[in-house]
C-alpha cells in the first residue's frame, strides 16, 4: 500500500472543503480568517504534494508553498486589522451584522 | 421762414397741422393725467394737480381756440400770398401745354432734332416744377409694391400724402379757419358747464336718480382740434386716398361727438346711426376708389382728371381737339371721350361716338391725336379717329364706359352719405344730440359741406349720367327736407332739415353746371348756417337746454342780440336782396332754369328749387316767430330765459356781419361782381366749362385757351347768365310768398297770442299731408322695414343657423372627438400602458425577487461561491467527458 | 515494515489528524476552540510536509504559522470578544445547506482526482534524506544556480509540443517583492487597527 499522490491530493481537498465550509458556516469574523487560513493550508499541501510526485515541479512547488505561508501571514494580518476595524464599527464581529451590500 | 416763402402752399399745411398739434398735445396731457392719477406718489400727485388735477379746466379750450386762431391766420396769410402770385397758374398752365406739345415733338422731327428738344423740354419741365412746388407738394406715404397697380405707369403703385393748394382750397381753408375759430370761442361759453367737477346728466336715469360724471370740457376740445385737423386735411388733400382717410377722420369726430353724452340712449343711437349711414355711402366711395384705382391708376386729382379727360389741343399743340361724331363737329377738349374699340386691318382703333362703349384714357404716355388730314375735307369721314403713337391700343387705353359711370356714382354715393342727401339724410337731424357748436361746426357749416365741396373737387370726373343723378338728388333732397322742416319744434331739428335742404341746393347747382354757384352757395351757407345753429345754441343755453319751441316764445326782449343776430340770419337764408344768401342761391337757381332751358324735360330741377325757396322762407321765419315773437308759451322757461355771456355772443355778431356781407362786390346788386364769386370762379376748372359751356366775355377763355365751346344756344352758362333776372323774380315771389304765410300763421299778437290764421286749422285741414311731413315722409319706417327688420330677421336665421348648424356640426365633432379619444384613452391606457407596465413588473419583481440573493452576508456569498465553483466544475466535466467519448 | 509502509501508515495517522482537526474547526462553535483544532490541523500539516521531504516549508509552517499567524488569530479573538467564550451559532438549516454543499464540493473534487491522469516524466520518488529538497537547495535555486534547476523538463503541455528546456529557476526577485509586500501589508495592517476613538461618542 503505497501513498500516491492522490492521497495526498485528497488531504489537500478535504482541508480546502473545511476551509469554505468553515467561511460559510462561521458567523465570527475571526472563525472565517480561520477557514481562509485551512483553504491556504489545502493548497499547500497540494503544492508540496505535487512538488514531491512531479521532478519537474521540485523546486517551484515548494517555493510557491513558501509564497503561501508569506502570504497567509500577510493576509492574517491584514485580515485581523479589518476585523478589529470592524468589531470597532459594530461592536461585533458577527459578520452577519456588516448588511450593507444587501440588494 | 424761407422755406415758406419759397413754397407759400406749407402755410396751408402748417395751418392744417396746428390743430393736430393742439390734439396731440391735449390728448397726452390727458393720458397722462390718467397715468398720474392711476399711481400714487408726490410726484405724481403734483403732476397730476399740475395737469388739471380732478377739475377740468379751460386750458385745453385755449390751446385748441388758439391752435384754430393760429391756423385761420396762417391761412390768411397763405391766402394773401397767393392772390399775390395770381398770374403763376396761367404760366403754368401755358407751359404745360408747351411740354405736351414739346413731347409729341419727337414722334414728328427728325432723330437728329431730338436732344435739342429734350434740352428745351427739360428747360419747361424745370419751370413747370419751380412754379408748381410754390402751391404743390407730395411725400410718398406708402407702396403696396406688387402686381397690383397697372403696367404701365410705375407710380401707380405709390400712395401719396400732398397738398395742392388752389382757388377751392383757399376758400375752404378761409371759410373753415375761421367758423371754427368763432364756434371755438363760442363752446367756451357754452360748453361752461362741463367744467364742474360734478355733471349732473337730467336726461339720464339711473338707479339712484340722475348721472353724474365728471364733467367733460377738455374732451370737448380735444375733439373739436381732431375734427379741424381732419376737415382741413381733407381740403387740402391733392389726392383721393388722402381725402378719404380724412373723410373717414372727420366721421369718426362727428360720431365722437354726436355721442358726446353717451349715456343717453338718443344720443348713443343717433351717433350709431350716423356712422352707419355714413359707412353706407363710404362703401360706394370705396368702389368709385377701387375702380380708379384699377383702371387708372393713381389718386391725384390731377392726374385723374388728365387721363380721363382729353387735352385741350391736339399732338401738334394747335388746333384745338375735335373731331367729327355720327356726322356732326364735337370738340373734345377737356371732355369725356367715348368710343368703340374697332378693329381695322389687323389695326386697332379707338373710333369716337357719342354712345361707344370705352372711355378714352389720355394717358401721358399714348400722345393721342385726331387724324384730321385736311380740316376742310369734311366729306371723308374715314379720317376721323383718334391714333395712339403706339402701334395698338391697348386694355390700358381705355376703360368700359359704364365703370367710368359707376366710379363717379361711387364717389358721389360717398358724398350723399357725408352731406346728407336723400335717400341717405336720416342720420343729419339725429345727429343734433351732439352739442349745439358740434352741429354748428360739423353738421352745418363744415363736414357736411365736405360732401359738396368733394363733388366740386372730382368734378371732372363725372360724366354725364353721373351729373343728372347728382342733380335729381339734389333736388328731391332740397324739396323733401324743407317740407320736414316745416312741422318741426325742436328748434335745432328745424335747423337740420334746413341744412338738408341747402346742401340739396347745392348738389342740384353742381349737377346742372353750376360750380361756382353750388361752392359759392357752400360757403355762404356755412356762414349763416353756423350763424343760426350758434343762435339756437344761444336760445337753448339762455333757456336752460330747452329745445322746443313749443314752449318759447316772445324771448325778443330778454335776448336781444341773440335774436337780431339770427334774424339776419333767417334773411340771409330766405335770400334777402343784398344779403349773401341771396346771391348764392339766386345763382343756383338761375343755373338750374338755363339747364331747363336747355332740356326742358328736366323742368322739375328748376320747379323744386324754387318752390323750395318759399318753404324756406316760411319755415325760418315760423321758427324765428314762434321762438322770439308773440305771448310766452311756457312761464317758467321764459322767466329763466337770459342772453348769453359775450363769449358767445361776440361770434354771432362777427358771424352776422360776415353773412351779411361774404359776399358782397361791387355793385352791389349784380351777383357776378361778388368778390368770392370771382375768385371761386377763378378756380373753377375748365371741365365745367367743356361740359356746360361757358362765355368769352367773363375771361373764361382766358384759363383754357385750347378749349372749344359749345355753341352759345346750347350752353347751359349762357342761359343762366341770360335768365338771372327771371330767376331771381321767381325765387323771391316764392320767398315773399313764404314770408306772408310765415306771418300769418305764427305771428301773434304779443297781447291776446292769437295768430291770424289758425295753424292748427291748417293742420287739420291737410292731415295727410302733415302726418306725411311730421313723419319725416315716413324714411325711418321705410328704412326700418326695408332694411333694419330684414337685417335683424336674417341676423336671426343666421344666429338660429350659428346655433343649431353649426353650433351642431361643432358639437357634434366634438363629441366625436371626445368619444374617439375616450376609445383611444382606453387603447392606450390598458393596451399600450399595458404592455410598458407588464415589461416593467416582469423587470421589477424578477429584479426584486434577484435582490434577495444579495443578501449582503458574507457567508452567503461564500456559499455562493462554492456552489458556482460546483456548477462550473460540472459543466466543464460534463463536456470533457463528451469530448473525450467524441 | 518495508518503507512503503512505514511512511503509509505514518501518512494516513497524520491525515487523519489533520482532516479531523480540520473538521473540528468546522464544527466546534467556540471560537477558542476552532483555534486550537485549527493549531492542531497546521501541526498536522506541516507533519505532511515532512512526509513530502519538504523540511524547510514544513518547519517554515510550523514556525509562522504556528508561531506567527495563529497567535495573531488569537490575539485578534482576544481583542474582540465581549466574552472569550460567546458563541454566534448558524442556523440549523445553515448547516444542512453548509454540509450538503461541504460533500458535493468534497465529493466532485475527490471524484476528478481520482479519475485524474497523471503523466509525470518520472515515477515519484519516496522521500529520503539522500534527494531530499533541503534548504540549501531551495537557496541555491531561489537565487538561480543551474545546479539547484530540475532535471526534469516542465510538464503539462499538449501532446507533441516539445516543452522548453530550463536551465535555471531564479526566484529571488518575487522573493523580494513578497517580502517588500509583506512589509507593507504590516504597515498597513498596524494602520488599520490603530486605536481610534470611537465616533459615536462625538457625533451622537
Amino acid at each position: 500500500m503505497t501513498v500516491t499522490l492522490t492521497h495526498y491530493l485528497v488531504l489537500g481537498a478535504l482541508l480546502f472543503v473545511c476551509g469554505a465550509l468553515c467561511m460559510a458556516l462561521k458567523r465570527n469574523g475571526i472563525g472565517v480568517l480561520m477557514g481562509v487560513e485551512l483553504v491556504l493550508n489545502g493548497a499547500n499541501v497540494n503544492f508540496v504534494a505535487l512538488a514531491h510526485f512531479n521532478p519537474a515541479f521540485a523546486v517551484e512547488g515548494q517555493i510557491f508553498a513558501l509564497f503561501v505561508i508569506v502570504m497567509a501571514a500577510a493576509e492574517a494580518a491584514i485580515a485581523l486589522a479589518i476585523v478589529l476595524n470592524f468589531y470597532n464599527n459594530h461592536l461585533s464581529v458577527d459578520v452577519d451584522t456588516a448588511e450593507e451590500l444587501k440588494g | 421762414m424761407s422755406a415758406l416763402s419759397e413754397q407759400p402752399g406749407l402755410y396751408f399745411v402748417v395751418a392744417t397741422i396746428l390743430p393736430m398739434v393742439s390734439f396731440l398735445l391735449l390728448i397726452l396731457t390727458a393720458f397722462l393725467r390718467h397715468a398720474a392719477r392711476a399711481c400714487d406718489s408726490p410726484l405724481c400727485n403734483t403732476l397730476y394737480r399740475v395737469l388739471g388735477g380732478g377739475r377740468p379746466g379751460r386750458t385745453a379750450a385755449y390751446v385748441a381756440t388758439t391752435a384754430i386762431a393760429l391756423s385761420f391766420v396762417c391761412s390768411l396769410v397763405g391766402a394773401i400770398h397767393f392772390a399775390s402770385h395770381g398770374q403763376d397758374h396761367h404760366r403754368i398752365e401755358e407751359l404745360k401745354e408747351e411740354a405736351h406739345h414739346l413731347e409729341s415733338e419727337f414722334a414728328h422731327r427728325p432723330v437728329e432734332e431730338h436732344p435739342k428738344i429734350e434740352k428745351e423740354l427739360q428747360t419747361v419741365n424745370a419751370e413747370i416744377h419751380r412754379l408748381e412746388s410754390k402751391w404743390v407738394g407730395r411725400i410718398e406715404w406708402a407702396n403696396p409694391a406688387g402686381p397690383y397697380g397697372t403696367k404701365k405707369d410705375a407710380r401707380a403703385s405709390i400712395l401719396y400724402v400732398g397738398y395742392r393748394i388752389d382757388n377751392l382750397t383757399v376758400v375752404m381753408f378761409l371759410m373753415v379757419t375761421l367758423i371754427a375759430t368763432l364756434i371755438h370761442i363760442f363752446s367756451i361759453g357754452y360748453m361752461s358747464e362741463e367744467l364742474a367737477e360734478e355733471v349732473e346728466d337730467h336726461q339720464v336715469h339711473t338707479a339712484d336718480g340722475h348721472l353724474k360724471r365728471r364733467g367733460r370740457f377738455g374732451r370737448f376740445f380735444l375733439f373739436l382740434s381732431l375734427f379741424c385737423f381732419s376737415m382741413l386735411n381733407l381740403v387740402l388733400a391733392d389726392n383721393l386716398f388722402q381725402v378719404f382717410v380724412s373723410w373717414e377722420l372727420v366721421g369718426i369726430c362727428s360720431y365722437l361727438l354726436i355721442g358726446f353724452n353717451y349715456e343717453r340712449q338718443s344720443a348713443s343711437n343717433a351717433a350709431n346711426k350716423a356712422f352707419i349711414t355714413n359707412r353706407v355711402g363710404d362703401a360706394g366711395f370705396v368702389i368709385g376708389l377701387l375702380i380708379i384705382w384699377t383702371y387708372i391708376g393713381t389718386f391725384n386729382f390731377e392726374e385723374i382728371f388728365k387721363t380721363i379727360r382729353a387735352p385741350l389741343t391736339d399732338s401738334h399743340g394747335v388746333r384745338p381737339l375735335r373731331t367729327k361724331i355720327d356726322g356732326e363737329y364735337v370738340p373734345l377738349g377737356a371732355r369725356i371721350v367715348r368710343a368703340n374699340l374697332v378693329v381695322e386691318d389687323g389695326e386697332k382703333k379707338l373710333v369716337p361716338s357719342q354712345t361707344g362703349d370705352q372711355a378714352v384714357l389720355f394717358s401721358p404716355k399714348v400722345h393721342l391725336h385726331v387724324e384730321d388730314a385736311d380740316p376742310g375735307d369734311e366729306t371723308d369721314e374715314s379720317k376721323w379717329y383718334l391714333k395712339s403713337f403706339y402701334p395698338d391700343f391697348d386694355s390700358t387705353d381705355s376703360m368700359p364706359y359704364w365703370l367710368l359711370v359707376a366710379a363717379g356714382l361711387g364717389i358721389f354715393v360717398g358724398c350723399v352719405g357725408k352731406s346728407a342727401q336723400f335717400p341717405l339724410h336720416v342720420w343729419l337731424p339725429d345727429a343734433m344730440e351732439g352739442p349745439t357748436p358740434v352741429s354748428a361746426l360739423i353738421h352745418a357749416a363744415t363736414m357736411v359741406a365736405a360732401g359738396v365741396y368733394l363733388v366740386a373737387r372730382a368734378f371732372p370726373l363725372f360724366t354725364a349720367e353721373a351729373l343728372i343723378v347728382i342733380a335729381y338728388v339734389g333736388g328731391i333732397t332740397l324739396f323733401v327736407a324743407a317740407t320736414i322742416a316745416i312741422v318741426q319744434t325742436d328748434i335745432k331739428k328745424v335747423l337740420a332739415y334746413s341744412t338738408v335742404s341747402q346742401l340739396g341746393y347745392m348738389m342740384l347747382a353742381l349737377g346742372v353746371g353750376g360750380w361756382v354757384a353750388g361752392i359759392f352757395h357752400l360757403i355762404t351757407h356755412a356762414f349763416f348756417k353756423a350763424l343760426l345753429f350758434l343762435c339756437s345754441g344761444s336760445v337753448i343755453f339762455g333757456c336752460h337746454h330747452e329745445q322746443e319751441m313749443t314752449k318759447m316764445g316772445g324771448l325778443f326782449p330778454k335776448m336781444k342780440i341773440t335774436a337780431l343776430t339770427m334774424l339776419v340770419g333767417v334773411l340771409t337764408i330766405a335770400g334777402t336782396p343784398l344779403f349773401s344768401g341771396w346771391y348764392s342761391k339766386d345763382m343756383i337757381v338761375a343755373q338750374s332754369l338755363g339747364y331747363v332751358r336747355l332740356h326742358p324735360e328736366h323742368f322739375l330741377l328748376f320747379l323744386l328749387p324754387v318752390v323750395t325757396a318759399g318753404i324756406t322762407t316760411f319755415y325760418m321765419f315760423r321758427m324765428w316767430l314762434m321762438t322770439f315773437t308773440g305771448k310766452p308759451r311756457d312761464k317758467h322757461v321764459f322767466e329763466h330765459a337770459k342772453e348769453s355771456p359775450a363769449t358767445m355772443t361776440i361770434p354771432l355778431i362777427v358771424l352776422a356781419v360776415f353773412s351779411i356781407c361774404v359776399a358782397w362786390g361791387w355793385p352791389l346788386h349784380d351777383p357776378e361782381a361778388s368778390h368770392l364769386n370771382k375768385v371761386i370762379h377763378h378756380g373753377q376748372p375748365h371741365h365745367v366749362l367743356a361740359d356746360f359751356g361757358g362765355l368769352a366775355e367773363l375771361g373764361e377763355l382766358e384759363h383754357a385757351p385750347g378749349l372749344v365751346f359749345k355753341h352759345v344756344e346750347r350752353s347751359e352758362r349762357y342761359w343762366a347768365l341770360k335768365l338771372h333776372g327771371l330767376a331771381e323774380l321767381s325765387a323771391f315771389v316764392a320767398a315773399g310768398i313764404g314770408v306772408i304765410f310765415a306771418f300769418l300763421l305764427y305771428y301773434q299778437s304779443r297781447q291776446t297770442g292769437k295768430t291770424r290764421l289758425d295753424p292748427e286749422e291748417a293742420r287739420e285741414q291737410f292731415p295727410g299731408v302733415y302726418a306725411l311731413f311730421a313723419n319725416k315722409w315716413y324714411f325711418d319706417e321705410l328704412y326700418s322695414a326695408l332694411l333694419v327688420r330684414p337685417a335683424l330677421r336674417v341676423s336671426q336665421w343666421c344666429k338660429a343657423f350659428d346655433l343649431r348648424g353649426i353650433d351642431g356640426v361643432i358639437n357634434g365633432s366634438g363629441r366625436c372627438t371626445v368619444t374617439l379619444s375616450r376609445w383611444s384613452g382606453w387603447v392606450d391606457r390598458y393596451i399600450v400602458d399595458g404592455l410598458v407596465n407588464l415589461i416593467a413588473s416582469v423587470s421589477y419583481g424578477v429584479g426584486s425577487w434577484l435582490r434577495r440573493v444579495q443578501t449582503g452576508y458574507i457567508r452567503s456569498y461564500v456559499l455562493f461561491l462554492v456552489l458556482a465553483a460546483i456548477g462550473v466544475f460540472a459543466i466543464l466535466s460534463y463536456f470533457l467527458a463528451m469530448a473525450a467519448a467524441g | 515494515m518495508s518503507t512503503n509502509e512505514l511512511q503509509a501508515i505514518l501518512f494516513y495517522l497524520v491525515a487523519a489528524i489533520t482532516a479531523l482537526c480540520a473538521i473540528g474547526v468546522v464544527v466546534t462553535q467556540h471560537i477558542v476552540r476552532a483555534a486550537t483544532w485549527l493549531l492542531f490541523t497546521l501541526a498536522g500539516t506541516a507533519g505532511v510536509f515532512f512526509l513530502l521531504g519538504a523540511d524547510f516549508v514544513a518547519a517554515i509552517q510550523i514556525l509562522v504559522y504556528v508561531g506567527g499567524t495563529l497567535v495573531l488569530v488569537v490575539f485578534g479573538v482576544m481583542l474582540t470578544a465581549q466574552s472569550p467564550f460567546i458563541s454566534l451559532r448558524a442556523s440549523a438549516a445553515e448547516w444542512a445547506i453548509g454540509t450538503v454543499v461541504g460533500f458535493l464540493l468534497f465529493g466532485m473534487l475527490a471524484v476528478s482526482l481520482y479519475s485524474a491522469n497523471w503523466n509525470f516524466p518520472e515515477p515519484g520518488q519516496t522521500a529520503s534524506p539522500k534527494n531530499s529538497m533541503n534548504s540549501v537547495v531551495l537557496g541555491e535555486s531561489l537565487l538561480g544556480f543551474e545546479e539547484a534547476t530540475p532535471a526534469a523538463n516542465m510538464t503539462g503541455f499538449p501532446p507533441g509540443a516539445a516543452p522548453p528546456s530550463r536551465k535555471a529557476v531564479a526566484y529571488l526577485l518575487p522573493f523580494e517583492i513578497v517580502s517588500v509586500h509583506l512589509l507593507v501589508v504590516l504597515i498597513g495592517a498596524a494602520y488599520l487597527a490603530r486605536a481610534r476613538r470611537r465616533r459615536q461618542a462625538t457625533s451622537t
